[in-house]
């Protein structure tokens, strides 16, 4: 099923390209924003097991809440325009930390493990194979993401470690706040179809469209 | 002893499972099956275990389990639930249903079944109460089928011995004549029909008693101790020689990725069925299984290495010249490594080795048990994240027994969420 999802959001990236609504001359530059409603933080919860401690996992539940917005439909020109750029994934109190991450093509992700265990992150993901290892605390590894999709990592130690990076064709994508508000700035005139997925999947899907005088436009989804 | 349910009703009771499990997923996860399910805002966890091995029939009974079945032949179906009652109590079950792809031998029962109690919430101590895992040994924490690097299990934990509970050698020929034969053998004194003998530790069911555990703050200190009815070779579920087994465990964490840990059991060995063939005043309760172990492991970048010793000694009544006056030995030294070559590729390979103590009967000296050298290599691939398959080849060298040398080939398909 997730790697369904990533495919079929690798493909709609893809599919983006073909799909740009037309450009008005000297458009102005439009906000979107809003607000994600999430009935469900995911649970992150270790395996039952009779060998390892009963101990519960520490939570942060704003941080499990994270969903992205993102546009189907790119502005024409959007793929020239995307800035590749360096972000973290945390490894701590064995959680990923955001959980998840949203870069465009080309950006690097950095893991360093604030814990004082061993972690081995990996992913089998389509988009990007990756294992980097067992690596102490106060080590960091990157990787390099180089095609749009949706890339699963966990940790090789700790199965219950997972987390999602979101790799877009396109700079028009926002990760919500803790408290599940999203901004995509600079938009330009166009009707756009907005996404907002959450835990591996679409969840619910606006069509806006953003006339050449408007400055900011309020849009909600519900991903429950 | 053990529960033969007929293929059927095993069947139905797995397709019932999964029909559950496939229920549960839809309220908790789009995706299934990699992770744990949750239902009732966390209270209730799922999780489980299925592996399918295949291999040639074992014609020297090297890799028989105390369950009549190889462990190169193992098909397994575990689900463990995990029920929180509050912050200080919950509850943990493990059903196994498992069987062997050529013997059949096919079981379902409780592996483990447990009460959880954390006294103190700002230490990391708990007791486990039920039927648990006992607190000794490297192995025993990572037996399951996704942990495995291989398929075989090291020869400690699955080698069946000569030696039986319920039957005794009436003196050391006894011993000496069945020598490479544990997976099926038989004495006078007590139980008249012949069956299996114990390996070392069994790594396919737990004991039933009281475990605590602490970990220091750190992590780098955990103690574990145990009292149990059963003993690490032979565990029970009922008592049957009215004495405990105490076993405990010290690991340390020196260095991240360096794991060394220290184990000790004591615990009384022959049940009841052969006290009558002891001296007068004599009580089974005085011949004990005392197990010692060690185990290390290390791990750095994409190797790991394991290595773990194992002695153990049983004492038997003397009862017929040429008597056993002396505990009965047999000591293990496994060794293994794992090794990353890609995402989701890797290598493995395990040494073994397992030695018996040297008894004297009419016509000389020699083991009591033919010691049994085991080297097993495979390589692991991950379809996704939790399917698993792995092939491995195993070459066998027994110093004794009817078959003395063997190669098998395995392959073995794991799930697990």
């Amino acid at each position: 099923m997730v790697l369904k999802s990533a495919a079929r959001t690798a493909a709609l990236l893809t599919l983006a390209f073909a799909l740009t609504p037309p450009v008005a001359g000297q458009p102005v530059r439009s906000i979107i924003r809003g607000q994600v409603s999430i009935d469900l933080a995911e649970t992150v919860v270790r395996r039952p097991s009779p060998t390892d401690p009963g101990e519960p996992l520490t939570r942060d539940a704003a941080d499990q809440r994270r969903a992205v917005v993102y546009f189907e439909t790119a502005p024409r020109g959007a793929f020239e325009d995307r800035d590749a750029n360096r972000a973290r994934l945390d490894q701590r109190n064995e959680r990923f930390v955001p959980r998840v991450v949203a870069v465009t093509v080309g950006s690097t992700v950095d893991f360093p493990n604030n814990d004082r265990t061993y972690h081995n992150v990996f992913s089998l993901s389509k988009t990007k194979r990756f294992d980097l290892g067992r690596y102490a605390a106060g080590h960091s590894k990157s990787v390099r993401f180089d095609r749009p999709g949706i890339v699963r990592v966990f940790c090789d130690i700790h199965s219950h470690m997972n987390a999602f990076i979101l790799v877009f064709a396109h700079r028009y994508f926002s990760v919500t706040d803790a408290s599940g508000r999203y901004e995509i700035d600079g938009v330009p005139p166009g009707t756009y179809t907005l996404s907002a997925w959450f835990d591996g999947s679409v969840r619910d899907q606006k069509t806006v469209t953003v006339t050449p005088d408007a400055r900011v436009l309020e849009v909600d989804f519900n991903a429950r | 002893m053990i529960k033969h349910a007929p293929r059927s009703r095993l069947f139905a009771a797995i397709v019932a499972l999964l029909a559950h499990s496939s229920a549960a997923r839809i309220a908790s996860a789009d995706e299934w099956p990699d992770r744990p399910l949750t239902l009732f805002d966390d209270r209730v966890v799922l999780g489980g275990e299925a592996l399918v091995t295949a291999a040639p029939e074992d014609e020297g009974f090297f890799n028989y389990t105390d369950y009549d079945r190889s462990a190169l032949r193992l098909v397994r179906l575990g689900v463990t639930t995990s029920v929180r009652a509050n912050e200080h109590l919950s509850f943990l079950a493990e059903v196994r249903a498992e069987g062997d792809t050529g013997a059949g031998a096919w079981s379902g029962e409780p592996y483990a079944l447990l009460v959880r109690v954390r006294p103190w919430l700002n230490r990391s101590f708990e007791l486990q109460a039920g039927r648990i895992p006992p607190a000794f040994g490297g192995f025993l924490r990572r037996s399951y089928g996704r942990d495995n690097p291989l398929i075989g299990y090291p020869l400690a934990y699955q080698y069946l011995t000569t030696l039986r509970a319920d039957a005794l050698p009436r003196h050391a020929d006894d011993l000496l004549e069945r020598r490479g034969t544990g997976w099926y053998t038989g004495y006078n004194v007590g139980s008249a029909g012949w069956t299996h003998g114990v390996p070392l530790i069994s790594a396919f069911r737990y004991d039933t008693g009281v475990l605590g555990r602490y970990a220091s703050a750190s992590n780098r200190v955990e103690l574990l101790g145990s009292v149990t009815t059963g003993t690490l070779s032979r565990p029970r579920v009922r008592d049957d020689n009215g004495s405990p087994q105490v076993a405990g465990r010290v690991v340390l964490r020196p260095l991240t990725g360096l794991v060394a840990g220290l184990s000790a059991a004591r615990g009384a060995f022959l049940a009841n069925d052969v006290t009558y063939a002891l001296s007068e005043g004599g009580r089974a309760s005085e011949y004990a299984q005392r197990t010692l172990g060690a185990d290390v492991e290390y791990s750095r970048g994409y190797a790991v290495v394991r290595a773990e010793w194992v002695h153990a000694s049983w004492r038997l009544p003397a009862l017929e010249e040429p008597a056993l006056t002396d505990a009965l030995g047999a000591g293990s030294l496994s060794v293994e490594g794992r090794y990353t070559l890609a995402p989701g590729f890797y290598v493995a390979a395990r040494a073994d080795r397992l030695w018996f103590s040297t008894v004297s009967g009419t016509y000389g000296s020699a083991p009591w048990d033919a010691d049994v050298s085991r080297l097993e290599a495979g390589a692991g691939y991950s379809l996704i994240r939790n399917v698993i398959i792995k092939g491995s080849y195993q070459y066998n060298r027994r110093d004794g027994g009817r078959v003395r040398r063997a190669h098998y080939g395995a392959a073995q398909l794991v799930l697990w969420f």
